[in-house]
């Protein structure tokens, strides 16, 4: 190379050498930024590439369950995390209405997510931040939410009531029974 | 001695330059018009900062005692109120402040509009601050979650539901929001990532953007009426006003000092004396006996979200915030030039007034809840004794139904008990035995039926007992149709 | 400049008024900070052990559970509620500890009083119903002078009651206030109603015939006739009553017509 005398390469080697480089860096620092930026992504993304699925939980002998009663359960979460503490637990209200016949509902309202509270003496579930207010059955009874109580999917195993739950039910993606909730 | 100082400084004035960088910056020319008592509209977007200052100050301290987790976010607030020295003041100074800090920035804002700052040629240093307005809210949401009570785990519920609603993408953001499925140690993580890291860098450099924005754009003088905006000739006039300018430091700046040394002094003495907010509840998903309430700054919002029409509801969470956001940043670009005095700007001043007024209202409507049931009011409530005097056993029967049913949780009687129904206390001036009867068995007008959870002998005494409530010396409802009762 | 503004520019200095006060004028400064650095942990805003949240299954204190879970029934201080008071001495000399477990455990079905227990649908642990329980006799509970004849029985006796001799009971001993057969008087309203007796249980019946409503004017099992009812004839009354309480009659026509017609 004869650089250091200061004359210019000629000019078509250095077109093309140059081309090349140019193309090369560019290239280079885009394969270093994707490859950086596919795990980076993937990490963000993962709880919607991978996202758990409801699991079911055994709440209890049927015999926990009076008949054409509402009851409401305390069990863990079975997608909680290791460090959830509290947040770990998740509450169901379970209604046996006879023999075999249940209904398992979310304690979150279908308005905002807010938790409902059950009265026994009116049969009623009523939500404390806007109002809203729901039958026995989960039907809505007033106030604003568009539809009734979120219902999930449950079996009876040898005798006890086993429920499939965890994920925290919203209007698109509702609790694990996909009823209407238009009940009553 | 002061002379081997001197020269010390002068070492790294050689390198720093700082006589023509920051120097000149802390003296650049202010209006001389600020000189009157207007001079004194003009503390509050540095009073803001200071307390976004005092916010990282506080937040750092509090971010040495806080554990992010979950499982123990809770029990380390509790540490942090009960046994870290002066950990409850610190808590405090950082709610009451962020508190400041929001009023501060809207009270700015409210300024910059009625004395249109925002117009040629500072309108992208009002979109910026247009983003820390909403930076600021994002501090408060995510704070709010980092308190980690059962407020902010509902509210955590609550967001998620607005989100969950968008068309399409709602679950898959439902769960990148929360981490997971539902609410957990993963979504606290990232809510204190957002409240530690990301939402204070991006305040950061919006602030930067804005400070180099009003350095270089200047502070606005004061408007005067009749002295529109005219991008052809305002830097003339600017740059001439700028001659006889007074320097930022120290003169202009007195005032700030005098505002900022007294917000921290209310900022302080509130927290001394209210002391810090919280934890309330824990967040434990099988406590039922919560009622989620937002901060205040929410309070609107949640007052909307009670009131808005079911068919309109989901346009008005997912639309009219962007519309809101939307107008406020390309505000300047509708009415980026003309007159700036709020004197001859009346839609302007209107329009202000307008949105205090409703925020207002809506927030009144917000701490007073009537829509929501008084969950306790059932048992918790006594009838008032003057209505039981001389009942008869049937109406006091009644009565007793009324408080089993809870009833009360939405009526009140005198005053007492839910504001969700109309008060019962003179509820048989309204309606006959006949309505009272329909009404209870068949619900409506946003009232449930009770025909299923009621007896013919419950319905008796009830009704019976309603019957009752009418003040002394006031007739009964009649019957505005005479029907013919021999069928 | 910043060079200028430390080397060269002459400093003044005023000549202070009082020399001690001049120099320790720093520290005059510092003292009250020291001094409220001392004092921070009695500042109002400081949390206190009592603010710290308690779970409800934890709160034993008989005024709040009352408060909370009672009194709307029962009113704000054990009496003047549309239910039975508890703030009534001769109630709770009769009643044991047993049964007012039972009636706050099961409730009484049938009637307005739900049950309380957390098993059967209520709010409250066992042990707070025995914190209720001990609450209402220590804050109501009066020593009852022995009386003779001795204050009939709460539960009723074995054997069933005479609708007949009620009737005469009821003549003698009722009927001043409430009205012949019960349809109501002057004083006190109808009992031979099904509203009324369509929501009461037996044994409140019997309970309110002994104890009365102090609250109400109603006179107790001793005052309300010549001479003072005995067990026996209290459960002849009942029985009275009860044969009143029919499922189908005695409800208006509107009643019905409502509940089958719209």
């Amino acid at each position: 190379m004869n650089t250091h005398t200061g004359d210019p390469p000629p000019a078509e080697a250095t077109t093309t050498r140059r081309g090349f480089m140019e193309y090369f860096s560019w290239l280079l620092l885009a394969a270093g930024s994707v490859a950086a930026a596919i795990p980076i992504l993937g990490f963000f993304l993962g709880p919607v590439l991978k996202p758990r699925q409801d699991e079911w939980v055994d709440f209890g002998p049927l015999a926990d369950f009076p008949e054409n009663s509402t009851r409401l359960v305390d069990v863990l979460n079975p997608l909680r995390e290791k460090n959830d503490g509290m947040t770990g637990k998740l509450a169901a209200y379970v209604r046996r209405i006879e023999g075999e016949s249940f209904q398992i509902f979310s304690t979150h309202c279908t308005h905002l997510g807010c938790p409902v509270s059950w009265f026994q003496e009116s049969g009623l579930y009523m939500c404390p931040c806007h109002g809203g207010v729901y039958y026995e059955d989960g039907g809505h009874a007033s106030g604003p939410p568009p539809r009734g109580l979120y219902e999930f999917e449950h079996r009876i195993n040898d005798g006890r009531l086993v429920v499939k739950l965890g994920h925290l039910p919203t209007l698109q993606d509702p609790g694990s029974a996909d009823v209407s909730g238009e009940t009553s | 001695m002061k002379q081997a100082i001197g020269k010390l400084l002068w070492w790294f004035e050689e390198r720093l330059e700082l006589r023509t960088s920051l120097w000149t910056v802390m003296r650049h020319p202010i209006p001389r018009d600020l000189r009157t008592q207007v001079g004194w509209l003009y503390v509050f977007g540095s009073t803001a900062m200071t307390l976004f200052v005092l916010q990282i100050v506080t937040g750092i301290g509090l971010g040495m005692v806080y554990v992010p987790s979950a499982g123990e976010a809770y029990e380390s607030l509790e540490h942090i109120n009960y046994n870290v020295e002066l950990g409850w003041m610190l808590r405090a100074i950082h709610n009451w402040s962020a508190n400041g800090m929001v009023v501060l920035v809207v009270v700015h804002m409210t300024q910059v509009f009625l004395m249109g700052a925002y117009k040629y040629p500072r309108e992208l240093t009002w979109m910026v601050g247009v983003v820390l307005l909403l930076l600021t809210v994002g501090m408060a949401f995510t704070g709010q979650v980092l308190r980690w009570d059962a407020d902010s785990y509902w509210g955590l519920g609550v967001g998620v539901a607005m989100v969950g609603r968008i068309p399409w993408i709602g679950p898959e953001l439902v769960e990148l929001m929360l981490g997971g499925p539902s609410v957990g140690s993963a979504t606290l993580s990232r809510f204190f990532a957002l409240h530690v890291f990301v939402i204070p860098g991006l305040l950061f450099s919006a602030l930067a953007v804005h400070l180099y924005l009003v350095v270089r754009k200047g502070i606005s003088e004061p408007p005067q009426p009749d002295e529109p905006v005219d991008p052809a000739t305002y830097e003339e006039k600017y740059e001439a006003k700028l001659k006889t300018g007074d320097p930022f430091f120290p003169d202009v700046f007195l005032r700030d000092a005098a505002f900022i040394g007294l917000t921290l002094l209310v900022v302080v003495g509130v927290s001394a004396i209210l002391g810090p907010d919280g934890p309330g509840i824990p967040p434990d998903p099988t406590l039922m006996h919560v009622e989620p309430v937002p901060d205040w700054y929410f309070l609107p919002a949640f007052a909307v979200l009670a009131l808005s029409p079911p068919s309109l509801e989901t346009a008005i969470i997912l639309i009219a915030p962007v519309i809101g956001v939307g107008i406020m940043l390309l505000l300047p670009v509708f009415s980026g030039t003309g007159q700036r005095s709020w004197r001859r700007r009346p839609v302007a001043v209107l329009v202000v007034i307008a949105c205090f007024l409703c925020y207002g209202v809506l927030w009144e409507l917000g701490v007073q809840e009537p829509w929501s049931p008084h969950m306790t009011a059932w048992s918790g409530e006594p009838v008032p004794p003057h209505m039981l005097k001389g009942l008869s056993p049937k109406e006091l029967q009644g009565a007793a139904v009324l408080q089993q049913k809870t009833c009360r949780n939405c009526h009140a009687l005198d005053g007492l008990g839910g504001q969700r129904g109309p008060d019962l206390t003179d509820v048989a001036t309204r309606l006959t035995r006949d309505q009272l009867i329909r009404q209870v068995i068949q619900g409506g007008g946003n009232m449930p039926a009770y025909g299923k959870e009621l007896n013919r002998f419950e319905v008796e005494a009830l009704v019976s007992f309603l019957e009752t409530c009418k003040p002394k010396g006031y007739a009964a409802a009649e019957s505005s149709v005479v029907t013919d009762r021999a069928d | 400049m910043i060079e200028q503004l430390f080397t060269s520019r002459p400093r003044r200095r005023q000549k202070p008024l009082c020399g001690v006060w001049y120099r320790l004028h720093g520290w005059l400064c510092v003292l009250p900070l020291l001094c409220c650095a001392g004092c921070f942990d009695s500042l109002p805003g400081k949390p206190t052990e009592a603010e710290r949240y308690r779970r409800p299954n934890t709160i034993m204190d008989f005024a709040t559970l009352y408060k909370t879970h009672c009194s709307g029934c029962h009113g704000a201080n054990g009496d003047w509620g549309p239910a039975p008071p508890l703030n009534d001495p001769m109630f709770l000399a009769i009643c044991s500890d047993e049964e007012l477990k039972k009636i706050l455990t099961y409730g009484r079905p049938g009637t307005p009083m739900p049950a309380i227990a957390k098993q059967h649908g209520g709010a409250l642990t066992d042990a707070q119903i025995d914190s209720l329980i001990a609450g209402i006799r220590k804050t109501w509970g009066k020593e009852v002078t022995p009386s003779d004849p001795p204050i009939p029985k709460y539960l009723p006796p074995e054997a069933a009651g005479n609708v007949e001799a009620g009737k005469d009971l009821f003549a003698s001993h009722c009927a001043g206030c409430h009205g012949n057969a019960g349809r109501g008087g002057d004083m006190a309203g109808a009992l031979n109603d099904s509203g009324f007796l369509g929501t009461v249980s037996d044994q409140l019946l019997r309970r309110i015939i002994i104890t009365g409503r102090p609250d109400l004017g109603m006179p107790n099992y001793r005052d309300a006739g010549s001479k003072p009812l005995t067990s026996e004839e209290i459960a002849d009354l009942v029985a009275l009553l009860a044969s009143w309480r029919t499922a189908d009659e005695g409800l208006t026509n509107e009643t019905d017509a409502a509940r089958t017609s719209e």
